[in-house]
């Protein structure tokens, strides 16, 4: 360490990510505060920290954006357990102890499964005015409701635009169930595991973490720039990645 | 680092959009990862930039008139839309083969109902807003 040591009370070790204690962490690798990426390890495996000062102003976007980059750059040499951004501890034998020898079986398991891995990001929105189009089209309720609502002035709370609302809300339901189902159907046999993610909005079809095995990414961009193209006139197909494994750790130890 | 938004293939219809803002690393990394036990951390930062997340839906009336609003702003019928049924059949009886990859196969599959290999142990895709795991031992 060239820089003096802080007193060792105001020092914490952000975590963040747990990897086989045999991993290359490049040496050029800084996290938080632009503090080096370091390695303690218990066993075959380690978390991978940087020194943080304890009484820092916590969170700022900086931080944010030093976390994805560790955790992405960790993900990319090799294998890498993702921790939730935020997560420091106070001295290094309650990292060893604590967080590794306590659950070292756990993170053994998660990063063999892991291992070889990668994960992607996929994010499917509707064309609004096509697939709202279509609703209008096929149900002839909300085709009624619609003509006679439609010059209602907007944000007008009355009962038949509050009913037209519900019913376009639950066709866009049974849409999404339907094309998502299509989606995942259609990426299965190229992905090794998938996780729906939260989504919302009126476009909003399907939001998914799919984990693939890296020597079949070929693979699986070829099916959904295939997929994409069938579907472009009414959906749109947005691919994120490759990303460290975020969606697939979950599941605590002490659960 | 650079901020591109990157297409890999020409005209591709597939988006590749460059994680690079702080609302795509949000997007990404909020909340996802091994949560490390309260008695060992010491701190969980950031909280407060979370606030944000406005990808919540609720169903209340302010979300029904939205719906009706947006289905109200458009002047819906010179839409043609096509279903995504429709739009892959257009496209195999089209005979579009320059693209016959796996994709167009799989949906084809999916829409004839497909072999029953493929259904075999999976039961039907996980519905929305539920959390899934295929592995047998989660």
């Amino acid at each position: 360490m060239p820089e003096p040591a802080p007193l060792p009370e105001d020092v914490g070790y952000y975590v963040y990510g747990v990897v086989p204690a045999d991993a290359g962490v490049p040496d050029d690798l800084r996290g938080l505060d632009d503090a080096a990426v370091q390695l303690i390890e218990v066993d075959g495996i380690a978390a991978a920290v940087g020194e943080v000062a304890l009484d820092r102003p916590p969170g700022r976007r900086a931080d944010l954006m030093a976390h994805s980059k560790v955790v992405d750059a960790l993900a990319d040499s090799g294998v890498v357990v993702p921790v939730q951004f935020g997560s420091v501890i106070v001295d290094r034998d309650s990292v060893r102890d604590e967080f590794l020898a306590a659950n070292g079986e756990h993170f053994a398991r998660l990063l063999s499964v892991l291992d070889g891995t990668t994960e992607f990001i996929l994010r499917a929105t509707y064309d609004e005015e096509q697939v709202l189009a279509e609703v209008v089209r096929e149900d002839p309720t909300i085709a009624d409701l619609h003509r006679h609502t439609r010059d209602l002035p907007p944000g007008t709370p009355h009962p038949d635009l509050v009913r037209l609302g519900e019913l376009v809300s639950a066709a866009l339901e049974r849409k999404r169930a339907y094309d998502t189902d299509l989606i995942l159907a259609t990426m299965r046999p190229h992905v090794l595991d998938h996780v729906e993610r939260a989504g919302g909005g009126v476009d909003h079809l399907l939001d998914v973490a799919f984990l693939i095995d890296r020597m079949t990414t070929k693979q699986f961009e070829d099916t959904l720039e295939g997929l994409a193209e069938a579907v472009h006139e009414r959906i749109r197909l947005r691919l994120t990645g490759p990303v460290a494994p975020y969606d697939f750790v979950e599941g605590q130890p002490w659960g | 680092m650079t901020v591109q938004t990157t297409q890999r293939r020409g005209g591709g219809y597939l988006e590749r959009p460059a994680p690079s803002g702080l609302a795509d690393v949000i997007e990404i990394i909020l909340d996802k990862g091994i949560v490390i036990d309260a008695y060992v951390r010491v701190s969980l930062v950031g909280i407060e930039i979370l606030t944000i997340d406005a990808r919540i839906v609720i169903a209340s009336v302010d979300t029904y008139l939205r719906f009706a609003e947006a289905t109200n702003r458009l002047d819906l019928y010179k839409h043609g839309g096509k279903d995504l049924t429709e739009a892959v059949g257009d496209l195999q009886e089209g005979g579009s083969s320059k693209k016959t990859s796996g994709a167009i196969k799989g949906v084809k599959k999916a829409i004839t109902g497909g072999s029953k290999d493929d259904d075999e142990d999976e039961g039907r895709p996980a519905k929305k807003s539920s959390r899934r795991r295929q592995s047998s031992d989660a």
